[in-house]
């Protein structure tokens, strides 16, 4: 393809003369001669594109959610104000401390906002969850995942097989990690409660029971991602040369305080790479929660930030007050993110 | 201090897997007590293994490693006394140069913090890195981080130093001041060394002893001129020297040594240590050929000038035999080196006459490579061939 904006100025200029060089030399303008201008038929569509439906899209949700809109009709942007954000944070203190499992705080009193006709809840509960499950979720991970990069490193036989083992449930879908999963837990007939059984105890019910639903959603997405976290580790194990073990080991440090000193300390990089995706991806644990239980009614015990979003806007139809959720999920996400495209990008590396 | 024997040590790798590699073999050094002796030979002669099997990175298929007397072979790394250098300094990127002299003495000893601290800071300054205490090995330049990995070492206060390769990262000129700086320290601490190089000249400059190896072999123990003057065989002959030197085939007929376009009569001595073989090699070193106005003696020969390689203080001469094959040039049978005053003039393409004086010769065994005769020298030198 030609450059089309060369095309089309020939088609507008008035002359008719042959050009000697066939067109291929641009004269005139200088406007359109820039580089930026030229390339434009290659970057601006898809700027424009991310810049309407992701950025866009993103500003939109945050007019939205300081509206009143709710139920049928079209939301009305004549009145903007922070109503939602309060009952959603309602009571800072007492919503803290009603979900931190150490104090029995007083309950939270559920806000009425003026476009409700019963209170809604604050967020404290599943925002509680989405932490629990995000800090949970990700050190189990971490730990896992170093644990087995470390034993793969040991130039074991069959490494690339076991490698391709603990990578492969990563590249499931949630959909499937949930029914799978969902089988393992089955009362009756999963393989955990069979084992249980088999060792003369009583079964257990895993995924409806609110004391084991969150560590067992947990539990499922660290087998899923852990393998992630080790091809990173080894990966970040790999590029530390031989002689640092081999320094470290005439120096006189045992295994243990080989790793601990000598070995840990370089893999910070593989940490907080491995980190910030796997928050990332706790944080969207929804399609998971949303696949174990048919829907987004999970419960109270392991509602999380996202069921609770999706339930406000197309159970309730809080529209508003979904996109307050959804605002504050983005701001969770900002946090965990922007530290990491920082020392990023001061290392040069962005 | 202490004194290090290698008994019949012997490296297999891949043993029981059917694919064994045999990288030493049967090899015996005794080094005395603060002895400086360099490993030499080529790449993959199974140098860098040895002196891993001493440091306890490697383990010993057969034969005994004694520090003191007392068998070394089980124990880990740890417990043999001995600091390593490593090739590529092997410095922790995430410890400032003061962690990194102090990590070994905190791991293996139980000084105090005060002891570890004045300790560090005295080897830095026998090292002249003080100033570098507190930065990290990412922001030194290649010299400095050689320096620190070397204070690592010092620091221990070990039986054995042990490196590797240590200073082949550095660029030459930096290299010839710091073998000149490791031999100064090494003989300030009297510590014993193992020192691992593929450069002969290291070899020859630094070492007390060489122990020169070759396929996992060793060919030759013995002090640097020992080696020079009196090679046990023709690899030793060519490994250390540099030009090295020059070899021609020959055969041995009727009391003289005939080659491609030359003959060389030998004197009843030579012909009395070459006895009975027919196919030898006859080496010469290049300092030792001399281009003469005529030929007078026996030992003279006229020969063509191919390149002149002109160094300053010497001139390289390429020389060749007029009647050997013309179409094979460099370094092919009949051609050698022989090196001349720098202020000589010697013209491209002219015909000279060189003397190889029989005392200079050296003649091995084509097909064992053993020497049979080596040169002659002044009573004043001694050297005995050691071979173990």
């Amino acid at each position: 393809m030609r450059n089309p904006i060369a095309l089309l100025r020939r088609r507008w200029s008035d002359s008719d003369d042959v050009r000697t060089d066939g067109g291929t030399v641009d004269s005139g303008q200088s406007f359109w001669n820039r580089d930026s201008v030229r390339s434009a038929p290659f970057w601006l569509p898809p700027f424009l594109l991310v810049g309407l439906f992701v950025y866009g899209a993103i500003l939109w949700n945050i007019v939205l959610s300081l509206t009143d809109f709710q139920g049928l009709g079209s939301p009305d942007y004549s009145n903007l104000d922070f109503e939602n954000y309060l009952a959603a944070l309602a009571d800072p203190i007492d919503g803290l401390l009603s979900v931190l499992p150490f104090v029995n705080g007083g309950a939270v009193e559920a806000r009425s906002p003026s476009w409700a006709q019963l209170s809604v809840e604050p967020i404290w509960n599943s925002a509680w969850n989405t932490v629990v499950l995000m800090v949970g979720f990700t050190v189990v991970c971490l730990a896992l995942g170093l644990a087995l990069a470390i034993l793969v490193d040991h130039k074991i036989r069959y490494e690339n097989t076991f490698r391709t083992i603990y990578l492969l449930p990563m590249s499931l879908s949630f959909v499937v990690t949930a029914k799978f999963w969902l089988y393992m837990y089955n009362v009756e007939t999963g393989l955990i409660n069979v084992v249980i059984t088999s060792l003369g105890f009583g079964a257990v019910e895993i995924v409806q029971n609110p004391d084991l639903k969150l560590p067992a959603v947990a539990f499922a997405l660290v087998w899923q991602f852990s393998g992630y976290a080790m091809i990173v580790y080894l990966a970040g194990l790999r590029a530390i040369p031989t002689s640092h073990f081999e320094a470290a080991r005439i120096d006189g440090a045992s295994t243990l305080r080989m790793y601990r000193r000598v070995v840990l300390p370089q893999l910070r990089t593989a940490t907080v790479s491995a980190l910030v995706v796997l928050t990332v991806f706790a944080l969207k644990a929804f399609d998971f929660l949303f696949s174990m239980y048919s829907g987004y009614q999970p419960g109270p015990s392991a509602d999380i930030l996202a069921t609770r979003m999706v339930r406000e806007a197309y159970a309730n139809q809080n529209w508003a007050y979904g996109s307050t959720i959804a605002v504050v999920l983005f701001v969770m996400a900002l946090f965990i993110v922007t530290p990491y495209i920082y020392s990023q990008y001061q290392r040069g590396e962005l | 201090m202490a004194e290090l024997n290698l008994d019949g040590v012997t490296k297999v790798f891949g043993e029981g897997s059917g694919n064994e590699v045999l990288a030493v073999e049967d090899v015996n050094i005794d080094i005395d007590d603060g002895e400086f002796l360099v490993l030499v030979g080529p790449s993959g002669c199974g140098k860098s293994t040895t002196l891993r099997m001493v440091a306890g990175l490697e383990s010993i298929s057969s034969g005994e490693i004694r520090l003191d007397g007392r068998r070394i072979n089980e124990q880990p790394p740890a417990a043999r006394d001995i600091a390593m250098v490593f090739q590529s300094y092997a410095l922790y990127p995430h410890m400032t140069v003061r962690q990194n002299m102090s990590f070994g003495l905190e791991e293996s000893t139980d000084l105090d913090d005060d002891t570890i601290e004045s300790t560090v800071t005295d080897a830095a300054a026998k090292l002249d890195i003080t100033e570098l205490l507190d930065r990290k090995p990412g922001e030194l330049s290649g010299g400095q981080q050689q320096r620190v990995a070397l204070g690592r070492a010092i620091v221990r206060d070990p039986a054995v130093f042990l490196m590797d390769e240590p200073l082949s990262n550095l660029d030459a000129k930096l290299r010839a001041g710091m073998r000149t700086e490791l031999q100064r320290l090494q003989e300030d601490l009297d510590v014993t060394t193992v020192y691992v190089t593929h450069d002969q000249t290291e070899a020859m400059t630094m070492g007390d002893r060489i122990a020169v190896l070759n396929d996992g072999q060793l060919m030759q123990v013995g002090s640097p001129l020992d080696l020079y003057h009196r090679p046990a065989n023709q690899f030793v002959a060519g490994f250390i020297g540099d030009p090295s030197m020059n070899f021609f085939s020959v055969t041995h007929e009727d009391g003289r040594l005939v080659g491609e376009g030359f003959a060389y009569p030998l004197s009843s001595e030579t012909e009395r240590d070459v006895g009975d073989v027919e196919d030898c090699v006859l080496g010469v070193r290049p300092e030792d050929v001399t281009l003469v106005g005529s030929e007078t003696d026996a030992h003279d020969f006229q020969v063509d000038v191919d390149v002149v390689e002109p160094m300053g203080n010497e001139n390289n001469v390429y020389l060749s035999f007029p009647d050997a094959d013309p179409d094979v040039s460099g370094d092919g049978p009949g051609t050698f080196v022989a090196t001349v005053g720098g202020m000589r003039q010697v013209e491209r393409e002219s015909t000279v006459v060189a003397r190889i004086p029989e005392d200079a010769i050296h003649v091995f065994d084509a097909e064992s490579g053993a020497a049979l005769h080596n040169r002659v020298l002044d009573e004043s030198v001694e050297t005995q061939p050691t071979v173990n």
